[in-house]
């Protein structure tokens, strides 16, 4: 839908308020610009959540990176993938983190997302069932009928779990997942409203040394090692009408994420600056890897582990989600 | 007079406080983890401090005060226009009673979808939560109005419209001003409301989901905290110049002032 249908459909909407703080905003005009670098846009949003996953955004953007490439990026701070999805086809934001299970339900669901870039990928110990020191529960199979906390049901969380129950000869239905945010599992599971939590950091951490929490299980591993996590995305209209600013940004981060995945230190002298996670936190979290290019094979698995347990209903051709950034850009 | 009553509600805060810190410290199980109001406090007062929480103030702020203005502006001559015409509110009421009991926050969700630019979004739901009050105090203030008062100045030969200046408008003034405030509130908790949904660049809610995500319950508290205060310096603010405006007002009506 373009804007201008969109401002339409304001104009008639609701309330005088809204049609009155208006339609001819002034935020959307300093963006397009043919100068020097021959970028249709200049000036990208970029969402991201305050995660470690993002860290290239801010790594390229402190280096100077994305300045390199004639590019100003100004990051938004994001509640989650699946709520990025409307902020891009609106065009609040340009480009935004998602992680990949959001983007190809998204994408089943025929909404017009493209993937523009990798960002992270799991490593062992990045995502964990963790439950308390004494709990009854000593291995996977001792979940049947028990509770889970997981962030969101039916995404990553829940579909890490199930690999693993079904390791342990479970299936989902054996347990029952209950949604919580990350910062709450930690009482919630010693207040006995759940058993176990799936737990990434620094939250892993946190449960560890605060309700000495130990790990029952690291969901990363047999089907799932290596699973990539998250990445950026755009929406098809705009990877086609912006390809040279899509392939400065991609540029831009791909080396923002070689460095990530060269120097640690890098990621942790960043992780205080734009997370509430401080330095000494940062210098001990178990951090996952940082690709540097997108690529269909690896993806795939994550969409066939989808399909697998329910959550596509039909194969997904991953490579059809990929931009390809022109390489003369 | 004052001096008693504002001792006795520092003592009151006091004693929530001490309750607070034991209750934590001692009462709950040691595997359960919160920051006690001591710690709290001592983060909201290095807070100031941070300058991604200042811009964050700085920003919910602005949309604050702009969606508000922008509330007043709307709603109070919509008001006083269903108040001057019966009919036009007999057919306009009907609406309003419908759409003022929808949750503000509620369409967030619904205004993400529909407005593409961020601070108009967040602004527009302002606007949307605040209309309410203001519009229905206006309307209240309007059929407050003394028939005897507006009766007397037409029986001398004024017309329809001086009545309006000369009566309608002063006598309704106090019950804006209510509106007002109690719009200021509801408000501030959308300006929050609609950050901690949808993000954004900064802002006291887009600080406390950052907090958060980063483990520092502390820190999302102290914000917290510092919601509040901002919250009640809008009220007292308010209501200073509501009590220096139409004191006439309270003196008419008996009201203890």
């Amino acid at each position: 839908m373009t804007r201008k249908l969109r401002c339409h459909a304001l104009a008639l909407g609701v309330t005088v308020a809204l049609a009155l703080s208006g339609c001819g905003g002034s935020d959307n005009t300093a963006t397009t610009a043919g100068n020097g670098s021959g970028l249709e846009k200049t000036t990208i949003k970029v969402g991201a959540l305050p995660v470690p996953d993002p860290v290239s955004l801010y790594i390229a953007n402190e280096k100077g990176f994305f300045k390199e490439e004639g590019l100003t990026v100004e990051p938004v701070t994001i509640t989650g993938g699946a709520a990025a999805v409307p902020m891009i086809e609106g065009g609040q934001l340009d480009i935004s983190m998602t992680n990949y299970v959001s983007t190809f339900v998204a994408a089943s669901q025929g909404k017009k997302v493209k993937l523009v870039a990798d960002m992270y990928q799991a490593a062992p110990n990045t995502f964990n069932i963790m439950v308390p020191k004494d709990s009854p529960i000593q291995t996977v199979a001792d979940l049947k009928g028990k509770t889970v906390l997981v962030n969101n049901l039916k995404n990553i969380a829940t579909l890490a779990v199930t690999t693993q129950l079904k390791v342990a000869g479970l299936t989902d239905k054996d347990v029952k997942f209950v949604e919580k945010p990350f910062p709450d599992m930690g009482n919630a599971i010693m207040s006995g409203q759940a058993d176990a939590g799936w737990l990434t950091e620094p939250f892993i951490t946190a449960t560890q040394s605060q309700h000495g929490f130990r790990k029952l299980v690291d969901t990363m591993s047999g089907q799932t090692a290596d699973l990539p996590i998250a990445g950026w995305m755009a929406t098809e209209e705009w990877a086609s009408k912006y390809p040279k600013t899509l392939a400065a940004f991609n540029r831009a981060i791909s080396k923002a994420q070689q460095l990530a995945s060269s120097d640690r230190k890098e990621i942790e002298a960043m992780l205080p600056k734009y997370t509430k996670i401080d330095a000494q936190t940062a210098s001990v979290i178990t951090l996952g890897t940082y690709p540097s290019e997108l690529n269909a094979n690896r993806l795939q698995k994550v969409a066939d582990l989808m399909q697998e347990y329910g959550y596509l209903t039909s194969p997904l051709d991953v490579k059809s989600l990929i931009v390809t950034p022109a390489s003369n850009g | 007079m004052t001096g008693a009553r504002l001792l006795r509600g520092a003592a009151g805060a006091a004693g929530f406080l001490v309750v607070g810190e034991l209750v934590i410290r001692f009462g709950i199980s040691d595997g359960l983890v919160f920051p006690a109001p001591s710690t709290i406090l001592y983060e909201a007062v290095r807070l100031p401090a941070d300058p991604q929480f200042l811009a964050g103030v700085a920003t919910t702020m602005a949309n604050w005060a702009l969606g508000l203005l922008i509330a007043i502006v709307v709603a109070v001559p919509l008001g006083v226009l269903l108040g001057a015409v019966p009919s036009l509110e007999r057919t306009v009421r009907p609406i309003l009673e419908f759409m003022r009991p929808i949750p503000s926050v509620a369409i967030i969700p619904l205004a993400i979808l529909l407005i593409s630019m961020e601070q108009m979004m967040k602004v527009s739901v302002i606007v949307y939560a605040s209309l309410w009050p203001i519009l229905l105090n206006t309307l209240y203030g309007m059929h407050d109005v003394d028939p005897v008062a507006k009766e007397s100045l037409r029986s001398f030969g004024f017309g329809k419209l001086s009545v309006l200046i000369r009566v309608s408008l002063p006598s309704a003034a106090p019950f804006v001003m209510t509106g007002v405030r109690i719009a200021a509130g509801i408000a501030l908790v959308l300006a929050v409301s609609a950050e901690l949904l949808a993000g954004g660049v900064s802002g006291i809610g887009v600080f406390v989901g950052t907090a958060g995500s980063g483990n520092r319950v502390d820190l999302v508290m102290a914000a917290t905290v510092w919601a509040g205060l901002l919250g009640v310096l809008a009220n007292m603010l308010l209501l200073a110049g509501e009590r220096r405006l139409f004191h006439w007002h309270k003196v008419r009506t008996g009201a203890p002032s």
